[in-house]
């Protein structure tokens, strides 16, 4: 079923954008994500005492990086992601995309989910192409699009298959490529490989680097993998336990320099000795947050 | 289908020759050796033989004529309430307003049994197909109404969210998402509606009617003619399983990405 | 219970408005004093009370029965494979009639007065009794049964101790259906046994229209409801505890 690794188009291969009806970026107002004192809790108004999810949370993530969260169960890095996306609101604080509010969801501020997500009556291209029709890109613009993502995240002769027939790794592809034909300027990815195995979760690491190198629109992935953070980010976030609060941020870059390790094999980075430390130092920093309940 | 269930299949399908076989052979027996009087339960013969009768023509209709008399009435009830009872429970699960308006009145309706309606239909309608459509039309517009509502209410928050996220609005996420997802459980309620419209016509014709399975039945109880009764029975159960047949054909067509059963 | 409320002040508003005729559509008061006109005064057999208990004497006797035959039945063709096949055809085939269409047989072999309707009702309540225990017990968690039987457990164990707590939420919610069901047939039973019986909710419903009385028919539809509302309800309250136990 699985076809890993198909579609070798190189990642630097340059897609000429062309004019469209109505082009969903706007690069002029710059595509950072701020968030400003960012509190989140939930319940309470039914006379119990609210939770707090997330306290406090202060953060910029610039143009075009790669920002990973890490951190224990429930430490509402997911809440901070769905705030992201416009798809609740913060109790206090407020978050803004270039220089405007996020109040609501919508197609510059794609997201991944953990559950795929996908609509199970459409099929792949009907899922890819769902989201380019609600925004009124043109039937011709449609097709190049998706006849460029198509070979990329290697669905070629999946297009009408209905997503049940598609295994967790191709599933998740084919979310991926729903916001990638977007043309979103923020991709936000909820911890989106946890539901694969460990050899399909190798490959779309590796996958998504390439695809993501293309356009490399902002990115905040959620995880609680420490090793996929330490391959994947440019700047790694690790959240303290509920209530959630930036424990610490590291800079991956410090330690690879100008070139990032994330463009080779993950099992040649992970026999680095630089990346193992890096790997332990997170570790260590998340492990005092772990609580067994 | 792989050469595994092939073989499962055919044992299942011996044993089920072999029960039924069984139940067959001693229905023959009891009725033969006179151990339950002819009166009480046909001989498998004699319902064969009041089946033939049937099919011939009986009190005045032929079978076909039975056949029309009771599915015309299934047909203009039950398309009625397809027609009333989906949207409006589309529209009381995506509309507070609708739902706290028509609410109460399907929890007021709801716990009514079908049948309780034959007389007052009766009554306002009369016996013939205005009465008999209104009781087809009660007893299958719940089903229609509760699916879609649990339908529309209980489309995955992910779902939902995933529409929001790529630029759906409100009447997209109705019509585009809402709908569609909850398509197969709205179908099951058009399936058991289909199922409680053909009990209910059958149970209408058993109180008062002048053609239909159910009166060939009633009038095989007045007339003591207990093979007719079983005739009229095996022709309900037929056409009842002949229908959700080919509902179950038209849903897997029409909703080919659904978990079917 | 303020939207009930509203609704029923539409009904009365329609009613008054438009000057309905009560044989044809009579407004809730006249149907409350007619509902209290048959608690005491005869027809039929009876009062009001009779009539009640005739009801729910015929639905108990039919709907016990269907329990006390269904729930082991169930249990023994859920677990062993045998019982299953060789029952279930029988009982696909016998499901395709409507519980309804019993009537007249059962009216022909058990007579007008209970028997027929108790089982009609039998017949309405016990297909999903005994399939929702029969898919109760095989669909139990095959890691509990591993796990039971790497304890050492045997087959009685396994059924009694495993199978029927595993089995039991959905055992209840046949038992709700299995209400549903019965409550409906009881109804059409009762209207098909019709001046037959003399007696139960469902004659009431069907002497009111035969009068042209609909204070009586709608009386009488109204308690049915509340009854079978109030049923449901209780099963409803069991199948939430055992909710929580298992």
């Amino acid at each position: 079923m699985e076809r890993a690794g198909v579609g070798i188009i190189e990642a630097d291969l340059v897609m000429d954008a062309g004019p469209c009806e109505r082009d969903i970026r706007s690069a002029a107002r710059g595509n950072g994500i701020r968030f400003q004192n960012v509190s989140m809790s939930f319940g309470g108004n039914r006379g119990g005492h609210p939770t707090l999810a997330v306290d406090d949370f202060s953060l910029e993530v610039a143009e075009n990086e790669f920002l990973v969260i890490v951190g224990p169960s429930g430490c509402g890095k997911s809440t901070l992601l769905a705030m992201a996306g416009g798809l609740t609101q913060p109790t206090t604080g407020r978050l803004s995309l270039g220089d405007e509010p996020i109040v609501k969801p919508g197609p510059d501020k794609a997201i991944v989910f953990q559950t795929f997500s996908l609509f199970p009556w459409m099929t792949v291209i009907d899922n890819i192409e769902f989201g380019m029709r609600l925004n009124g890109v043109s039937p011709a613009e449609r097709q190049r699009r998706i006849d460029y993502y198509l070979p990329i995240i290697g669905l070629k002769g999946f297009e009408d298959h209905y997503p049940k027939q598609l295994s967790g790794g191709m599933q998740q592809r084919v979310a991926i490529a729903r916001c990638l034909v977007l043309r979103p300027r923020l991709l936000l990815m909820d911890e989106p490989f946890a539901a694969l195995d460990a050899q399909n979760r190798t490959v779309m690491q590796e996958e998504l680097v390439r695809v993501w190198s293309a356009h490399r629109p902002t990115v905040i992935f959620v995880t609680h993998s420490v090793e996929e953070a330490v391959f994947l980010a440019d700047r790694i976030v690790v959240m303290t336990r509920r209530p959630g609060r930036i424990k610490d941020v590291i800079d991956v870059r410090d330690t690879t320099g100008a070139q990032h390790w994330r463009a080779a094999p993950l099992d040649q980075v992970m026999r680095r000795s630089d990346f193992q430390d890096l790997r332990g130092r997170v570790w260590d920093l998340i492990r005092d947050e772990i609580v067994i309940e | 289908m792989n050469r595994r269930t092939t073989y499962l299949r055919v044992g299942q399908l011996g044993f089920g020759a072999v029960s039924l076989g069984v139940i067959l052979f001693a229905w023959w027996q009891v009725t033969a050796n006179g151990i339950v009087s002819e009166f009480l339960l046909p001989a498998p013969a004699a319902v064969f033989e009041a089946a033939q009768r049937l099919s011939a023509g009986y009190l005045g209709s032929s079978l076909t004529a039975h056949l029309v008399a009771s599915l015309s009435v299934v047909l203009s009830g039950y398309i009625a309430a397809v027609l009333i009872g989906v949207p409006l429970g589309i529209l009381m699960a995506w509309s507070r307003p609708v739902d706290i308006a028509m609410g109460p009145l399907v929890a007021i309706l709801r716990p009514i049994p079908p049948p309780a309606w034959i007389p007052l239909a009766i009554l306002w309608f009369g016996i013939d197909l205005p009465g008999k459509t209104f009781i087809v039309f009660v007893s299958s517009i719940t089903p229609c109404l509760i699916n879609a509502y649990v339908a529309i209410k209980e489309v995955p928050a992910n779902l939902i969210n995933a529409a929001r996220m790529l630029g759906a609005g409100n009447a997209s996420l109705l019509f585009r998402v809402a709908i569609p997802a909850g398509l197969p459980m709205i179908a099951n309620g058009l399936r058991i509606a289909l199922g409680s419209a053909w009990a209910t016509v059958v149970a209408a014709e058993l109180v008062v009617a002048t053609a239909g399975f159910g009166f060939v039945i009633m009038s095989g109880y007045r007339n003591i003619e207990s093979d007719i009764m079983a005739a009229g029975m095996i022709a309900v159960a037929v056409t009842g399983f002949i229908m959700n047949l080919l509902f179950r054909e038209v849903e897997k067509r029409v909703i080919p990405w659904a978990e079917h059963e | 219970m303020a939207g009930v409320a509203a609704w029923i002040l539409v009904w009365w508003g329609v009613v008054s408005v438009f000057k309905v005729p009560p044989e044809f559509l009579p407004s809730p008061w006249q149907v409350a004093k007619k509902i209290l006109w048959l608690a005491a005064n005869d027809i039929g057999e009876g009062k009001l009370w009779l009539h009640l208990g005739w009801s729910l004497l015929r639905f108990l006797s039919g709907f016990m029965l269907a329990m006390a035959l269904g729930v082991p039945l169930g249990l023994l063709m859920g677990h062993f494979r045998p019982a299953r096949e060789m029952l279930n055809p029988l009982f696909e085939m016998l499901r395709n009639v409507p519980p309804i269409a019993w009537a007249p047989f059962s009216l022909l072999w058990f007579g007008a007065s209970f028997g027929s309707q108790a089982f009609v009702i039998f017949v309405a309540a016990f297909p999903p009794i005994l399939m929702n225990t029969q898919q109760g017990v095989r669909l139990t968690d095959k890691g509990l049964i591993s796990a039971a039987r790497m304890l050492g457990a045997g087959s009685f164990t396994l059924l009694f101790e495993i199978g029927l707590p595993a089995a039991a939420p959905a055992v209840i919610a046949g038992l709700r259906i299995g209400l549903a069901n019965g409550w409906l047939a009881l109804v059409g039973a009762e209207i098909i046994a019709g001046p037959g019986a003399l007696t139960g909710l469902g004659f009431l419903v069907l002497v009111g229209q035969q009068n042209l009385q609909a204070t009586i028919t709608i009386g009488a539809m109204a308690l049915i409801g509340i009854i079978g509302a109030s049923l449901d309800y209780a099963l409803c309250r069991l199948e939430a505890s055992v909710a929580r136990g298992a």
